[in-house]
């Protein structure tokens, strides 16, 4: 087991850099979720870390040691990878002694290792198959196991649920947090989908197009996102921004209007001061809104389409031309293109500069 | 449905009949002739003359003798050779590989005339490059047309040299299926890189030097070519006369249809079980 330092690690193919400056410390246990829309670089990051990428820039350290010249086979890490990447040709029991036996690691050691990860992961009946006679959640455990049996310091997922339908998906989640709770090792797991991230990890590294955006607990994220970004990538459905404008300032707190409607108008504290007049955005989760009345302001919306799930229902609906999407618990409101008032409450909402940064 | 039918059948009407005419029937008609004497005028049915003839004919043994040396030999040279180009190819590492593809693959499309006189100069006694070459290292100059067995190796290298790039291609193709992150698999499983040609790469092209042996087989079986043009049809005496030569020299030299029938039949019934050979261990080595 072993903690990870990323000192300014940069990316390049040729002239094209992809990763600029990456700084992160993983300590040893954490199972760390790397998070952004695709092609933001987070493959490319596992991928330095487990050295099938060079590094351009920058010092990636494993338990303390550079790695950035170690052969990837002498890191001791093991990568699941989205594809699975099983040796096709070798019975399952095969893919798990392949690379021990090739290292000439003591036969019952092996047996040992590859009984161990059999029973965690539920495969002795697969033992004598080939990939390809099973299924994909299969082969998705198979290649943990393959992972598994190396006993590595770092565990590296690369998107490894995201060929597998909804249900097995939420079920693999699960198995890879109890599998992290078992084997206590540290594990970097890559995803775009921020569910898995807010369910799997103890933190969360946001990327966008080749940098950090923010490092935090998934609550954290959540709670005190850094900018736009991170506050519209963490939470579902994603939050709803609104146009806004400085109204008033003073007294360490600032006065903003909606563009949509002016007459909206909330009143909240801030540390920096902009301008009156300055647009900003307004941030507000579709789980934040409260009855009309109970918030600081009220918001009269149309509705386009309301989804009831029961428990829960989201309300599909527009003020001028910004869409918005609202969740109120128990509701049986419908109907098309009707009137619907809501309350924002100042405490939950959310101001970010024309940069996407936060006004805090 | 039927009338559908109908139309597809008369387009396809021009293409069946040259094929029934200039295939089909010249495959039935030779099975035929090989049960006559056609050394007379009209030819007369005789069922067992030129079979017969077949299992007592020195000429014919001679030239099994030197079709499977060759093939035994050959062969397996050839797809060992092929299957390193093609990992050469395929190495990430490897610069300006489309001429590297057009290079290996060059020997198939050159004419078959202009390909053996320029072997012949090459392996010239007196002023060929190759002797020059081995004299530089100390091996006395070899009569590569008057020594049958050096007539031999000379038809075997020249096969290699025309067709080791053309499957070279075809197993460049099947490298080129296997997912490269099986290898990046296998190299965080600490799996070196010669271990992971010997027990992930040849297995899983298995099918595939299996498919290009087959080819080969029937190819080497028919060979014709290089001992015509390059070691004087056959040459030394009959040194290098392969199957395929018999059957020219019975055909077209003697006009003796019927025998070169049975030749022919016994060269497809050849190729056909020692394919089927190869597709049976192929598979069972599994
Ligand atoms: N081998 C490569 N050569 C050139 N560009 C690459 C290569 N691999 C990835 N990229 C580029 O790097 C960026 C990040 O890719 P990647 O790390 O795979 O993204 P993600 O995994 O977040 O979807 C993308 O713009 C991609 O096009
Ligand atoms: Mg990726």
């Amino acid at each position: 087991m072993a903690g990870l330092t990323l000192t300014n690690v940069v990316k390049r193919f040729g002239a094209l850099q992809v990763v600029h400056g990456a700084n992160l410390e993983i300590a040893d246990g954490e199972f760390v979720v790397f998070v952004g829309p695709s092609g933001c670089g987070k493959s490319t990051l596992l991928r330095m870390i487990a050295g099938l990428e060079d590094v351009s820039g920058g010092e990636i350290a494993i338990d303390g040691t550079v790695v950035n010249d170690v052969e990837p086979a002498e890191r001791r890490i093991a990568m699941v990878f989205q594809s699975y990447a099983l040796y096709p040709h070798m019975t399952v029991r095969r893919n798990l002694s392949f690379g021990l036996q090739m290292n000439g690691n003591p036969k019952e050691d092996t047996e040992r290792r590859i009984a161990h990860a059999a029973d965690i992961l539920q495969i002795n009946e697969l033992m004598d198959r080939r990939p390809a006679q099973l299924s994909g959640g299969q082969r998705q455990r198979v290649a943990i196991g393959r992972a598994i049996v190396r006993e590595p310091q770092v565990f590296l997922f690369d998107e490894p649920l995201s060929n597998l339908d909804a249900e097995l998906r939420v079920q693999m989640r699960v198995e890879i947090s109890k599998l992290h709770k078992q084997l206590g090792t540290t594990m970097i797991y890559v995803t775009h989908d921020q569910t898995e991230a807010m369910t799997l990890a103890d933190k969360i590294v946001v990327l966008r197009a080749g940098r950090i955006e923010q490092v935090g607990a998934p609550l954290d994220l959540y709670d005190d996102p850094a900018n736009q970004f991170v506050a519209g990538f963490v939470g579902s459905p994603k939050m709803n921004f609104l146009k806004g404008r400085v109204e008033a300032v003073g007294g360490g707190s600032i006065t903003v209007s909606l563009i949509a409607d002016p007459s909206v108008r909330l009143t909240m504290p801030v540390n920096s001061m902009p301008a009156e007049g300055t647009p900003v955005t307004l941030g507000i989760r579709p789980e934040h809104f409260t009855d009309a009345g109970a918030g600081n302001a009220d918001l009269k919306v149309a509705v386009d389409v309301a989804e009831h799930l029961g428990h829960t229902s989201y309300i599909y609906a527009s003020v001028a031309d910004e869409a918005l999407i609202i969740e109120r618990p128990e509701t049986r409101h419908s109907g098309h293109r009707q009137d619907f008032t809501v309350g924002l409450p100042a405490r939950r909402c959310f101001l970010f500069d024309a940069d996407g940064q936060r006004l805090r | 449905m039927r009338l559908r039918n109908g139309i597809a059948y008369a387009f396809l009407a021009p293409y069946l009949l040259i094929f029934a005419t200039f295939w089909l029937w010249p495959i039935i008609s030779s099975f035929l002739i090989s049960f006559q004497n056609t050394r007379v005028n009209p030819w007369r049915f005789a069922p067992s003359l030129n079979w017969g003839r077949l299992v007592g004919d020195p000429a014919f043994y001679n030239a099994l003798y030197n079709t499977l040396i060759i093939l035994v030999i050959q062969v397996p040279v050839m797809i060992a050779l092929a299957t390193v180009m093609a990992v050469l190819l395929n190495s990430p590492l490897l610069k300006a590989r489309p001429l590297y593809r057009f290079a290996f693959f060059a020997p198939v499309v050159v004419g078959e005339v202009a390909y053996a006189a320029v072997f012949r100069l090459m392996f010239s006694i007196d002023f060929g490059i190759v002797n020059k070459l081995l004299g530089t290292v100390g091996i006395s100059a070899i009569s590569w047309f008057d020594n049958a067995t050096a007539a031999m190796a000379l038809v075997i290298i020249a096969v290699t040299w025309r067709w080791a790039g053309y499957n070279a291609i075809i197993i460049l193709a099947g490298l080129q299926s296997v997912p490269g992150d099986v290898y990046e698999a296998a190299t965080l499983d600490r799996v070196s890189k010669v271990q992971q040609f010997f027990h992930i790469t040849l297995p899983l092209l298995r099918p595939i030097i299996l498919f290009c042996v087959v080819l080969s087989v029937i190819g080497t079986m028919q060979l014709f070519t290089e001992p015509f043009l390059i070691t004087n049809r056959g040459g030394p005496g009959g040194g290098t006369e392969t199957l395929g030569l018999l059957l020219y020299r019975q055909g077209f030299n003697s006009l003796n249809f019927g025998y070169a029938s049975a030749i022919a039949y016994t060269i497809a019934a050849l190729a056909v079980a020692i394919s089927l050979l190869n597709l049976f261990f192929g598979r069972q080595a599994k």
